[in-house]
């Protein structure tokens, strides 16, 4: 997927006008939050389980090439092939060079957002291969080719009046008004495409190493229809996904869908091992796993390995009162939110993404939610220490934060300074106290009034008082 | 080198120990989980309720089909359906029903399976695929009537990946954990039931197993 | 008790009051406040820009100044987790600093905190009569666990009645730098806090981090509203409200 992240500054002004889109955020916001909320004290012991999660996915990643080398050799023992991918551009190479060993014509596709990173559809069609989204919302953006706002609830920026709107124009059927109509209609047009395809391509929420098997966690039931009927099945994840056992993947499921969406556990969890067994009725004949790089093996050993623990809740995003206001689309790729804003400038590069790691208050919600605890302010602080070295801050920035550092080492004559300032200020304030401007710092004013200081400084009083 | 080289030397791990990793999956150690509750089957109940399933329970698996039966005509749901080839042999015709015993196919409306066993943290059903036990019988109908044997409930998933350690080794092609009917909340947030699976999904406990 | 007060940059040139007010507390709780002249900024403005060095030199600054009292305590949850928090993180590969750096954070308390846990007054020396509404600045909230504190504190004012406004704990949006290089984005996240207090009917806005409170007074004022006061928790507990 292209990064549009440059653009951000744009994009929020853009969403922030936007009210319809206002209003589907804050529905986000009620339902998720509050839903989390609700489930998460079913846990017995939250910290310690968070705790033992963090472990589990810091295990995954010290000794990746282990588990990754366990989780191939017990894949393969299964019949399924693995494909080591280094880019975005290897997937759509690998996927259609599967797709045409295997003479596949239609798949049908359940989410992946890793598939997104590498814009796997556009390939495909490229390839000769139709392919069909099947999560209704993803199934919905791809008839109204736009790209998910969110992680876990991709179309939540959009009402269902213009899916309603949409489904009449494509399905040139009577117009659908409600929710259970319009998800009916869905399923009544998309049952055809499952029965149908030669190939399905899934995601895999996790990748287990002793039994080389791919995990994936639905709630529809699209991600089992792709992964049993068609003859062909194509896993796409990322190398970080790989959890040593079992074991590891249960404590992961406690916390996963509690997080994400405020369930218990998801519908559907679907443990995906090889291919299919003799006899077995139904299943895949060719089962393959496509593992991405794309930039998270730099992320490894480093001041950002963390990130590499995240599972993908998009509790992050729905805690962040930043993504709140202007949801998904104005950071610009493929994560949005405070999780994106990370991953976006490591994977994407740094220079394509200038704003993301300044775009945060540092309020430090989403790190409270975090179910594998990956400290996301730290790291966005980290980044924006990275933009410093590489020169990408602004001069004026640097030049006002270098002053003001200076000054606050030379006590006297940040005195004088403050003295002086405060009571120019105070000044401009006027009778009513207020900044109606500030020069240089239109970004304040453009919303807000400034409040005016006292005129003295609490030093000067003070040594008043102590030396009256 | 090859991209699987590549990645493998750009990810190599710093100190490895593989005694430790090696010891880490022979003894798959278990992390923290919730008190195991003293009422296993009426936990299960509780929980597969919360989350939409509806449950019902039998003296024994003969009395099974009637029930389902019932279950059927309360809702207005055709009394016709498939089965696993595992539970062929159960008295369905006596109780007026039309069980065919195969995968189920696109316009089967009813889909009748048993399970490997239940979980009662979540009210889950723990569904393995197989010649005898195919997985579209739970998925394409719009109905899921699962039929559990109580002793078969555990407490949490990490006991159910005991269990089938101890009785398969490795785990076939396919494992579904189901709890409850499909759902979908994409549109609005609004969570709307029979997604792309079943619209509902019925557990009937048996408490004896002739 | 030796107390060590840093009023914070922002109270200093600001809201001197403020400073006043919590010496006021601390000494009505029979501590002996000192407040060491030389001080200035904790760094944190630069430390989240980035500059880890700047930080860290304004950390050593502070240390110097700071490391012989018993305790040090500041009116605002932002610089105490600075000092708490990061200041240790900025020495994690210098162990002798470090170990000095953990010894002072230990040491180092936002006021209501302090208050609350270590000095445990009896009585508030305030008198505020009324409804109030309190914000939770983030740092304070989620690296110093300052929640119950403030609200302690409030329970003990007999004439306080405190209204709690919806999403008490979400970032007003304030986020120093934040609040003018993401001018639009900030004002969004005020305006969203500023309805939130208006809802409460509550007439007062209490914070314990004065950067917030300008934030929040700033859109305010600039939606017309001059009514709701807008007030340090400091004024309120000392009687500093008028």
């Amino acid at each position: 997927m292209q990064n549009r992240s440059a653009d951000f500054k744009r994009q929020v002004t853009i969403k922030l006008a936007d009210t319809r889109l206002q209003q589907a955020l804050s529905r986000l916001q009620s339902r998720f939050v509050e839903g989390r909320t609700a489930v998460i004290s079913e846990i017995h012991d939250l910290q310690e389980t968070r705790d033992a999660a963090a472990m589990i996915r810091d295990r995954a990643l010290d000794n990746l090439d282990h588990w990754l080398l366990h989780f191939e050799a017990q894949a393969t023992r299964r019949g399924a092939v693995v494909h080591w991918a280094e880019t975005a551009e290897d997937v759509n190479r690998i996927v259609a060079g599967i797709a045409e060993l295997h003479g596949v014509k239609t798949a049908t596709k359940s989410k992946s957002m890793v598939s997104e990173e590498c814009g796997l559809n556009e390939a495909l069609e490229h390839a000769g291969v139709k392919v069909v989204e099947t999560d209704l919302g993803e199934y919905i953006l791809q008839q109204a080719h736009e790209a998910p706002s969110h992680i876990v609830a991709p179309v939540v920026h959009k009402n269902k009046e213009e899916i309603s709107d949409l489904f009449e124009k494509i399905h040139q059927l009577p117009r659908k008004t409600g929710i259970a109509e319009l998800c009916r209609e869905a399923r009544e047009i998309l049952r055809p495409a499952f029965l149908s395809a030669d190939m399905g391509i899934s995601g895999a929420n996790f990748l287990i190493a002793e039994t080389g098997s791919a995990l994936i966690v639905t709630n529809e039931g699209n991600g089992r229809l792709v992964t049993t009927l068609p003859r062909v099945h194509v896993a796409i994840t990322g190398i970080e996904k790989v959890v040593p056992t079992l074991e590891d993947v249960a404590t992961l499921l406690r916390l996963l869908p509690r997080s994400a969406t405020g369930q218990s556990i998801t519908n559907y969890v679907s443990l995906l091992t090889g291919t299919k067994g003799e006899g077995d009725p139904e299943g895949p004949e060719h089962f393959h796993i496509v593992l991405l790089d794309n930039g998270r093996s730099s992320l490894l050993g480093g001041p950002m390995q963390e990130m590499l623990r995240c599972i993908r809740c998009g509790a992050c995003m729905n805690h962040c009162p930043v993504y709140q206001n202007i949801g998904g689309h104005a950071y610009g790729w493929v994560y949005p939110g405070p999780m994106g804003s990370i991953l976006t400038p490591l994977l994407g590069g740094m220079e394509n993404a200038p704003d993301l790691p300044n775009a945060s208050t540092l309020c430090g919600a989403c790190s409270v939610v975090c179910p594998v605890k990956i400290p996301l302010p730290d790291l966005l602080r980290n980044l924006r220490e990275k933009q410093l070295v590489l020169g990408m801050k602004p001069r004026q920035e640097t030049a006002l934060l270098g002053i003001w550092a200076w000054l606050a080492l030379h006590p006297r004559l940040y005195a004088l300074a403050t003295g002086f300032i405060v009571r120019f200020m105070k000044l401009l304030g006027g009778r009513e106290g207020l900044l109606h401007k500030l020069p240089g710092a239109s970004g304040w004013s453009d919303g807000r009034d400034f409040p005016a200081p006292q005129g003295r400084t609490f030093r000067e009083l003070y040594r008043q008082r102590k030396h009256p | 080198m090859n991209a699987r080289e590549r990645i493998l030397a750009r990810i190599a791990s710093r100190k490895p120990d593989s005694d430790a990793l090696g010891h880490h999956l022979a003894t798959h150690p278990r992390g923290p989980q919730p008190p195991v509750p003293c009422d296993l089957k009426k936990h299960f109940a509780e929980r597969a309720r919360k989350l939409s399933s509806d449950v019902v329970e039998a003296d024994q698996l003969s009395h099974a089909p009637g029930l389902i039966a019932d279950y059927l005509q309360q809702k207005m749901l055709p009394m016709q359906g498939v089965c696993w080839p595992a539970l062929a042999d159960l008295p369905w015709l006596e109780a007026g029903l039309n069980i065919e015993a195969r995968p189920a196919r696109d316009r089967d409306l009813v889909g009748i399976t048993g399970a490997f066993c239940a979980i009662a943290e979540t009210g889950t059903l723990l569904l393995l695929g197989g010649e005898l036990t195919p997985a579209s019988t739970s998925l394409l109908p719009e109905t899921h009537v699962a039929i559990v044997h109580p002793h078969r409930i555990v407490a949490t998933m990490e006991d159910a990946w005991e269990l089938l350690r101890r009785e398969f080794g490795t785990p076939p092609r396919t494992v579904n954990f189901i709890s409850g009917p499909s759902r979908t909340a994409d549109i609005e947030q609004t969570v709307t039931l029979g997604a792309h699976g079943p619209y509902r999904v019925l557990v009937v406990l048996v408490q004896s197993a002739i | 008790m030796r107390i060590g007060l840093f009023v914070t940059c922002l109270v200093d040139s600001i809201r001197p009051g403020i400073g006043f007010a919590a010496i006021e507390l601390l000494e009505a709780a029979g501590c002996e406040v000192v407040v060491p002249e030389q001080q200035t900024c904790c760094g944190q403005p630069g430390y989240n820009s980035g500059d880890s060095k700047m930080a860290r030199a304004l950390a050593l600054k502070f240390l110097a100044e700071f490391e012989s009292f018993d305790y040090i305590v500041l009116p605002s949850g932002s610089c105490a987790g600075m000092i708490r928090v990061h200041y240790p993180e900025l020495f994690k590969d210098d162990p002798e600093q470090l170990t000095r750096f953990i010894a002072l954070g230990t040491r180092t308390f936002e006021l209501t905190d302090f208050l609350h846990r270590i000095a445990k007054p009896e009585k508030m020396p305030g008198t505020f009569k009324g409804r109030l509404t309190y914000h939770d600045s983030c740092s304070g909230l989620r690296e110093l666990d300052v929640y119950e504190q403030p609200r302690a504190l409030l329970a003990g004012m007999p004439g306080v009645t405190l209204n709690e406004m919806v999403e008490s704990t979400t970032c007003c949006g304030f986020g120093g730098t934040f609040s003018v290089k993401y001018g639009e984005l900030s004002t969004r996240m005020a305006d969203n806090k500023c309805r939130h207090i208006v809802d409460t009917h509550a007439g007062t806005i209490a914070g314990g981090d004065l950067g917030c409170l300008l934030n929040i007074e700033g859109r305010l004022r600039r939606n017309g509203d001059h009514a709701t006061r807008v007030l340090h928790i400091a004024e309120i507990l000392a009687g500093k409200d008028m």
